[in-house]
């Protein structure tokens, strides 16, 4: 009986305790396991490229444990912009592709000014380099295509005009994807407004993220989409049954790597920041069939990329100070002329 | 009376320090967040500004996601009843065979979360890429799909599959629990069966129909996953999506949260006018089944239809429960999304890799596990407590109590998600928001109803006498409390501790809103990898979530069984 009665007592004191700890004490049981001495890295880099680079980056720092998060560019500049409103930005280092957020974020003074020693060893696609960010890789986006549905592989960006790609082209939710966002500002700047006029007459529409508009063409449910290189490799290597066409004007979006000023963690973010630069990690990049920053890196012919240099070449031209502003203006016309609300 | 005076002389303030915390608990967890919802809905700066209000519900996006909600939950509703009502009247009234077995069958779909459900009928019914419109296809040579799931149609036939136990146990505990006399005694009248099922059954079991019809509105309109998954890329969006859409990707402005208050606001009135809807119906035929009597009530004969009907019923158990289970657990085998369901294409490798290696789904079992141990706990020692202070205890200010405990009935998850998010992010000096803890606050609110509705069921049993005769022999309160209400109660709350437990560990809707990088949990994950476009292994995570509920329940019904003896 005495032993029930304990219990009981306990599971209330228990209750009570657990109550008020949820109020008040959670802050600061939370609060470590948030800060510790763990790096945080936002990053809107799929699992399949993260990983590894941050075991491999682990391995080299012993001292040092990475947590990262990896989600949308769109919802992790939403989730920094909320935790900026709650005082503290949780992530240490942030390394996405969407570029205009970098200067968004360099304007408003909330990037920490690292000089990489490595960076005069890499190629630079930003005129401005300033220590502000540094282009952690050259992601590309191209024309995928399901091949057991499209049999003749598009050339020109022109050819999803074409009926062949009637009601079966998307391209990812620009809210959701820095990639794709960029991508619709490249492609607007080359072809003018009505390119995506003309594809949605065709029946184009918006997917959901990027790495799902690539799924749904794997599964058939598109015919066509603008995938981004690596996760399409990576779901070729396993399988399916899809193909990347790259028209001759290229898609190539840097995709910069910045340290958070408020960063409790700067040393080890300085030390990701080089190691996600140099070589090792660099050829991580190029393994996973996207366009790493360095010449002396190899890529593997059978993902059909250009070098570094080559494709900054070939990429179409952008200016990004140009872009910043009119990011929401663009999301908001494309997402009004592409998805129609039901 | 006798308790009142005994408690006057037994020591001030037991009874009112309950009172306090109870009132405490309810204000802090669930009316505070509700409060700050319908104050940030109707006043702008402080001031109270009805127009803004009526200008925000009008904006075509928030006026359409509302028309949304109500054309999903109404189909969803009709569903559902007439499903269930079939059902229902099936195991109970006619001579079907295996009626015991098919009844629990029926309820097998609670088990399986709706969202999971819908990801695997988007696997079977896409229009372009689903298994069956693709065999449908090939086979009859078209190129129009059988059904197309991103619809209205298909969203509602998705809610209605695993959602019309709701009905179907309403129905059947009505039907159950007749009195058989009536109809008995109508038919020694002479009336014909069509009679006495239109003036004698159907009037006595409507107020159940009704109630069960009335929870699935409910719950369909405040619901987030089957829509998240079907309507969103196709531009449906409800109340529920939208919040979340508004909240996750417009970076938190209080243009957004506002929108998502008055969202809110639209469906805390609805949940509040079909609570007091399902009260009105529910008094109303309240003193009409007269139970007790255990007569076997009339069974209708099915005669030639009664294999006919078994095999309907088995037919749509198989369609609607073991064919979507079968796609996801396939589908989770599978390399990569879009490869043909064949042996080769097929290995462990994916569960191999989401149980042992991939950080994010073993962290999402952890905090689902935890979250849910937890707030089973809390919600069931509060529970207790505060439907004992509204059950047995006699205080002055217990009308209060009554009124707030009728709270965690009829809030919705996602607006205890937002209200949790103004209440919680720093703005009154308290600040989780990002943490474990945030999320455990709202899995409290968002299950205090179920371990209010089991305990209070369980303290109304333990018969005042006992008390009494306790507290006259000269025990004290507390002595009394622990040594003949706690043992009484004890099923109640292990009921109450399950019945929170289950659902809280394949919870989305709330969770979606409030998770933070290494705070997951299972549906959170799930439908992450989904959206990411990690296909195979959301639903290689769908299936070993399966197995996990499946297990927690057999476990449960050991438990119940073992408690029941």
């Amino acid at each position: 009986m005495l032993k029930k009665t304990s219990i009981v007592a306990m599971a209330c004191v228990l209750a009570g305790s657990m109550l008020f700890a949820g109020c008040g004490g959670g802050e600061k049981k939370a609060a470590p396991k948030a800060e510790g001495n763990k790096l945080i890295i936002y990053t809107s880099m799929k699992e399949s490229l993260i990983k590894g680079i941050v075991t491999g980056f682990e391995k080299k720092n012993p001292g040092i444990k990475v947590d990262y998060q990896s989600a949308g560019a769109g919802k992790l500049m939403a989730k920094i912009a909320a935790e900026r409103q709650s005082g503290k930005i949780l992530a240490d280092v942030i390394w996405t592709s969407e570029v205009p957020d970098f200067y968004k974020m360099k304007k408003e003074g909330i990037l920490a000014n690292y000089k990489s020693p490595v960076f005069k060893e890499i190629v630079n696609p930003f005129d401005d380099y300033d220590g502000s960010f540094h282009a952690a890789r050259l992601g590309t986006l191209g024309i995928i295509i399901n091949t057991d549905k499209v049999k003749t592989a598009p050339t020109q960006w022109s050819d999803l005009k074409k009926p062949e790609f009637k009601n079966g082209f998307a391209v990812a939710n620009p809210a959701l994807s820095g990639t794709a966002y960029m991508s619709i500002a490249l492609l607007q700047k080359q072809f003018g407004p009505d390119f995506f006029k003309d594809l949605k007459a065709n029946g184009a529409r918006v997917g959901k993220g990027s790495g799902q508009v690539i799924d749904d063409t794997a599964s058939g449910e598109l015919s066509a989409s603008l995938a981004v290189d690596y996760i399409t490799n990576a779901k070729i290597a396993k399988g399916a049954h899809i193909k990347m066409c790259y028209p001759p004007e290229m898609l190539v979006v840097p995709s910069p790597v910045a340290i958070f000023k408020d960063s409790k963690q700067l040393d080890a973010a300085k030390k990701f920041v080089d190691y996600l630069l140099g070589p090792e990690a660099q050829q991580l990049v190029a393994n996973q069939g996207t366009i790493p920053v360095r010449e002396d890196v190899k890529i593997d012919p059978k993902f059909q990329l250009p070098s570094p240099k080559e494709a900054l070449k070939k990429g179409i031209k952008v200016n990004y100070l140009e872009i910043i502003d009119s990011k929401e203006k663009t999301v908001k016309e494309f997402s009004d002329l592409m998805q129609v609300k039901k | 009376m006798a308790n009142g005076t005994i408690k006057k002389d037994s020591g001030f303030g037991i009874a009112q320090v309950i009172l306090f915390i109870s009132i405490a608990i309810l204000v802090i967890f669930v009316a505070w967040p509700v409060l700050l919802i319908l104050f940030n809905a109707f006043f702008v700066e402080g001031n109270f500004n009805s127009m803004d209000f009526y200008k925000v519900l009008t904006e075509p996006e928030t006026f359409q996601a509302l028309i949304n909600s109500l054309i999903i939950a109404s189909m969803t509703t009709v569903g559902s009843t007439i499903v269930g009502t079939f059902f229902a009247w099936l195991v109970t009234r006619t001579d079907l065979p295996y009626k015991t077995f098919m009844k629990s069958l029926f309820l097998v779909p609670f088990m399986l979360p709706s969202f999971i459900g819908a990801l695997a009928w988007k696997m079977l019914l896409s229009p372009h890429s689903g298994y069956i419109n693709k065999w449908f296809m090939a086979t009859f040579n078209t190129t129009e799909p059988l059904f197309d799931i991103y619809t209205y149609y298909g969203i509602s036939c998705v809610e209605v599959m695993y959602l019309f136990p709701f009905v179907f146990i309403q129905v059947c505990g009505a039907l159950e629990r007749m009195d058989p006399t009536l109809e008995e005694s109508a038919r020694i009248s002479g009336a014909g069966l069509f009679t006495i099922t239109r003036k004698i059954t159907i009037p006595l079991v409507l107020p159940s129909i009704m109630s069960g019809a009335l929870l699935i509105m409910l719950y369909s309109m405040a619901h987030f996953g089957t829509v998240a998954v079907l309507g969103i890329e196709q531009g449906i969006y409800n109340i529920p999506t939208l919040i979340y859409e508004k909240i996750h990707e417009s970076a938190g402005s209080f243009a957004s949260i506002r929108t998502g208050t008055v969202l809110a606001t639209v469906l805390i009135v609805s949940a509040a006018c079909i609570i007091w809807a399902q009260q009105k119906v529910l008094s109303k035929g309240h003193y009409q089944i007269i139970g007790g009597k255990s007569f076997r009530p009339m069974e209708l004969k099915l005669r030639g239809l009664r294999y006919p009907l078994l095999f309907f019923c088995l037919a749509y158990i198989g369609f609607t429960i073991l064919l979507p289970t079968v796609v996801i657990f396939m589908v989770g085998g599978v390399e990569t999304y879009g490869l043909p369901l064949t042996w080769e294409n097929l290995s462990l490798d994916n569960y191999k890799y989401i149980l042992f290696e991939y950080d994010v789904t073993r962290d999402a079992i952890f905090n689902s596990v935890t979250l849910g141990l937890a707030a089973a706990f809390i919600t069931m020692f509060a529970g207790v407590m505060i439907s004992y202070v509204i059950v047995k205890m006699k205080v002055r200010g217990k009308g209060i109590l009554e009124f707030l405990g009728m709270l965690p009935f009829s809030v919705p998850g996602s607006v205890i998600a937002l209200g949790v998010i103004l209440a919680w992010s720093g703005q009154f000096g308290i600040n989780i928001y990002n943490t474990v803890w945030i999320i455990l606050v709202s899995y409290i609110a968002r299950y205090m109803a179920f371990s209010l509705k089991a305990n209070s069921a369980a303290l109304e049993q333990v018969h005042d006498s006992l008390m009494e005769a306790s507290r006259s022999c000269g025990a004290s309160m507390w002595q009394s409390l622990k040594d003949i209400v706690i043992p009484l109660v004890r099923p109640g709350m292990i009921s109450a501790f399950f019945l929170i437990f289950l659902p809280a560990l394949r919870e989305l809707t709330v969770s979606i809103m409030l998770y933070a990088p290494t705070t997951r949990t299972i549906g959170v994950a799930i439908y992450t990898l989904n959206e990411d476009g990690e296909t195979v292994m959301s639903t290689a995570l769908a299936g070993i979530a399966l197995i996990i509920i499946v297990l927690g329940q057999m476990f449960i019904n050991h438990l119940t069984k073992k408690a029941s003896e």
